[in-house]
């Protein structure tokens, strides 16, 4: 069960944003995407999740390829992103976001919503058991009827992640999980990943907060100019030349 | 074969008005970002105001003028007043609103000259043959003026200064921002453009047809077409787009009748948006 | 004087139903639904002329309610892919068309010249009783219709919606496909304005094209923005006032002999314009809106 990119290149205009990306992360991998402004961290969870479409290779979840799969049909199979600017439902409360990403609910047809009140009654008792269960593990609970567009930026990152969770997803795709967030609950959300990670899930996180990240970690990517430059252990990756030369600009 | 090059004719008359009211559609498209309905009812206020100016001084040249200026300060005042408070704004408040300044402009026009329509004095002149197509001197003279009309607006938008900076902010706003362009003068810039073009296409269709409160709003389900089928924000697409939706209008008539005109326009605009959800060269937006 | 309030009072039922399914489509959903008229016209045809072919009023009620329902379908499979603004523009024009259709289809719709004596409801009532009958009729069903929006906005399906509204992109990141509940809310939408056009067409008893202008549609449109687009108690006060303006302009006409009837059309739409206007800008969110909500 794993999660693979094979030699990706999406062009804008004349520019060559990803120039034949691949990485692959196993079951249950812990990696980490990192790379200067630009690079092409974002474009290439896009084209991961569905959202853009690559001009050129593959990506595949199991050996099986995702390219004929649509955005929605990609989170459903189990590979769900967040985004780097967070995309809340502002005016659903904290704890709807979460209702509303819960998978397959009958009472989401108006057929079923009329016809089968039973059903849904129970499916929302048991999504709003999940709901609760997430909104603690990510300390959300106090805020959990606000609306949303009353949260804090780093708040509204979590929601993020807990919507994601709610899919029960075998890969995640994180987008600056901690920007904006204050580093006691980063040391947080680090410790809910590593469970999360424990349970099962596969994680590929994109992520400028490099001393946050490598606590996180144990196997780093580094993507600059559309290539990827570098991969391996933190320590490694991070003292390697090219690395240096390009994701630090040389000064060190 | 003559009948087809009949319709023909006919056809690009037709889709030079199109092409025109698309051209106004397209720059506020392009550069304000939203589709201003509000656009054929300055149409219809410059044909109204080229009609006053017409019976006042008895000339043609003079009405076509004060069309120009009609449709600009309409146009102007309608983005002091409205649009430009709604910077930033849903695009649906944008366009809710231009509905709005349609209904106002519209309001104005009939309480002031009713609901009965008018025409402009014309000289009756005999049509011409041409290579066995009929050609009336005023649908020539019509067309030369709104060809050369558009070969100022072209001239204008890529000859001058501030006809490269709007086309820079339809290109990329925020690029265009940063290299130092005043949004401001360039929104100015493009309502009067905009507005002077819709009062002139307006004034010359009330010359071919008749001058009445609703001409305008007639023209905009075709021109919205062409605005799309051209692409969101390129001036020569509008133009030729507004000319292929004409003749094909023309062209079908024999077949679909004259007043399923709309229904061919309304049909166009779904071939191109199945096609291409986002317009015909319109920029596909990307998510981050 | 009680026979006007009973009219008056059909004819604000007939507005708050198109006025709860632009509700569900717009302030719930975010589609800019610019062809309201559009499904109120193929409603009212559909009734008028199945009824004038001897089919009773119950089917042809249920019928005015299912035409629109499934027409809004190949619009939205067609259309939903569509940017807002583009939906907008696409919906104007299908309402434009179907004007044009009923106006040039003579042979069925009869043209401009409509469908005269449509035949009424109850027809064993005349007079107050009639009207009061229609009147309670209209009352029932628009109350069904509240219910079933308020059941519709509080269920797992409104909570989706709603997502829409506020993010649509989110929406599909969370494998859930906007265009599936699009076209539902559309639909129901439509059959909403179907049924309201029954009413009107049966109570009315004469149907013409001019009838099924773009206006009605942003009559419609100035009452949710006013109330608030996003409640469902904005849609009852929007048509309240929606229709305390119709009528007042009404009264106008009647107090100030010299102002002609065509001057007063001018009138009414003006401040429908302005309406709009000052409401979008000052007041986004409508009377029963909540200020805190951008």
């Amino acid at each position: 069960m794993t999660l693979e990119v094979r030699d990706i290149v999406m062009n804008f205009g004349g520019f060559r944003a990803l120039d034949g990306v691949s990485l692959t992360v196993p079951a249950g991998g812990l990696v980490g995407l990192i790379g200067p402004n630009g690079a092409g961290k974002s474009t290439l969870f896009a084209i991961m999740s569905g959202f853009q479409t690559q001009d050129a290779g593959a990506v595949l979840l199991d050996g099986r390829p995702l390219d004929a799969l649509a955005a929605p049909a990609r989170a459903r199979a189990g590979l769900v992103r967040t985004f780097q600017v967070p995309r809340e439902f502002r005016n659903l409360t904290v704890r709807q976001n979460l209702l509303a990403a819960a998978p397959g609910q009958t009472g989401e047809n108006l057929l079923g919503l009329f016809f089968q009140p039973g059903r849904v009654a129970r499916e929302e008792a048991v999504i709003a058991r999940r709901a609760e269960e997430t909104l603690r593990l990510l300390k959300l609970a106090p805020v959990a009827d606000q609306p949303a567009r009353q949260l804090s930026g780093g708040q509204k990152k979590l929601l993020e992640l807990g919507r994601a969770l709610m899919l029960d997803p075998r890969f995640v795709l994180l987008d600056e999980p901690f920007a904006g967030v204050n580093p006691v609950l980063i040391g947080e959300i680090v410790a809910r990943i590593r469970e999360l990670n424990a349970a099962g899930i596969g994680f590929l996180i994109i992520e400028h907060d490099l001393e946050a990240l490598t606590r996180l970690v144990p196997y780093l990517a580094v993507l600059d100019r559309g290539r990827i430059i570098a991969q391996g252990g933190p320590d490694a990756v991070l003292t390697d030349a090219a690395v240096r030369e390009a994701y630090l600009g040389g000064v060190a | 074969m003559t009948d087809l090059l009949q319709h023909v004719a006919n056809g690009v008359v037709q889709g030079l008005f199109i092409g025109m009211a698309a051209l106004a559609i397209t720059l506020v498209f392009g550069i304000a970002r939203f589709p201003n309905a509000a656009t054929g009812d300055m149409m219809t206020f410059g044909a109204y105001a080229g009609l006053v100016a017409q019976q006042a001084a008895n000339s043609l040249v003079l009405a076509g003028a004060v069309a120009i200026l009609a449709g600009a300060v309409v146009a102007l005042a309608s983005h002091w007043l409205v649009f430009r408070r709604l910077a930033g704004r849903s695009v649906v408040s944008l366009l809710v609103a231009s509905i709005g300044v349609a209904f106002m402009i519209r309001a104005v026009l009939g309480v002031v000259f009713g609901q009965a329509q008018a025409v402009f004095q014309v000289p009756l002149t005999r049509a011409q043959l041409y290579w066995g197509v009929r050609v009336t001197p005023l649908n020539l003279q019509i067309s030369q003026v709104v060809v050369a009309a558009l070969l100022v607006v072209f001239a204008v938008l890529y000859f001058t200064p501030i006809g490269r900076q709007m086309r820079a902010v339809a290109d990329d706003r925020d690029l265009a921002r940063v290299s130092g362009i005043r949004p401001e003068r360039v929104m100015v810039a493009l309502w009067l453009m905009a507005g002077a073009v819709a009062g002139l296409a307006g004034m010359m269709l009330g010359i071919k047809t008749v001058v009445a409160p609703e001409v305008g709003w007639e023209m905009l389900l075709p021109a919205f077409t062409a605005a799309i089928l051209g692409g969101i924000g390129s001036a020569p697409g509008a133009v030729l787009a507004g000319l292929l939706l004409g003749v094909a209008q023309e062209v079908s008539t024999p077949f679909v009748g004259f007043s399923y005109k709309i229904a061919i326009a309304f049909l166009v605009m779904l071939g191109v948006l199945l096609v291409r959800p986002s317009g015909l060269f319109g920029r596909s937006e990307s998510v981050r | 004087m009680s026979a006007y309030f009973v009219a008056i009072g059909i004819v604000s039922l007939i507005y708050m139903l198109l006025a709860l399914g632009l509700t569900l489509q717009f302030g719930l959903t975010g589609l800019i639904n610019f062809g309201h008229v559009g499904f109120f016209a193929i409603g009212a045809y559909t009734s008028a002329l199945l009824s004038l072919q001897g089919v009773p009023l119950p089917l042809s009620f249920l019928a005015a309610a299912i035409v629109p329902g499934l027409m809004a379908l190949p619009i939205g499979l067609i259309s939903l892919r569509l940017r807002d603004d583009y939906f907008a523009i696409v919906t104007l024009g299908f309402s434009e068309v179907v004007r044009a259709v009923i106006t040039n289809a003579r042979e069925l719709t009869g043209g401009t010249q409509g469908i005269p004596g449509i035949p009424r409801m109850y027809p064993g009532l005349t007079g107050l009783p009639a009207q009061l009958a229609v009147l309670a009729t209209v009352g029932l069903v628009t109350l069904a219709a509240v219910w079933m929006i308020v059941r519709i906005a509080r269920s797992p399906f409104g909570r989706m919606i709603q997502a829409i509204r506020d993010n649509e992109v989110a929406v599909k990141a969370l494998g859930k496909d906007p265009a599936r509940f699009k076209v539902q809310v559309l639909a129901v939408g439509a059959a909403l304005a179907g049924i309201a056009s029954a009413f009107y067409a049966h109570y009315i008893t004469y149907i013409v094209p001019d009838q099924f202008i773009p206006l009605v549609t942003f009559y419609v449109w100035m009452a949710i923005i006013m109330g608030g687009a996003s409640r469902i108690s904005g849609a009852v006060l929007g048509t309240a006032i929606l229709m305390a303006f119709l009528e007042g302009s009404r009264f106008v006409h009647d107090f100030l002999p010299g102002v002609s009837e065509v001057h007063m059309a001018s009138v009414r739409i003006g401040i429908v314009g302005l309406l709009l206007i000052v409401f979008v800008i000052k007041r986004p969110q409508g009377l029963m809106g909540d200020t805190t909500q951008r």
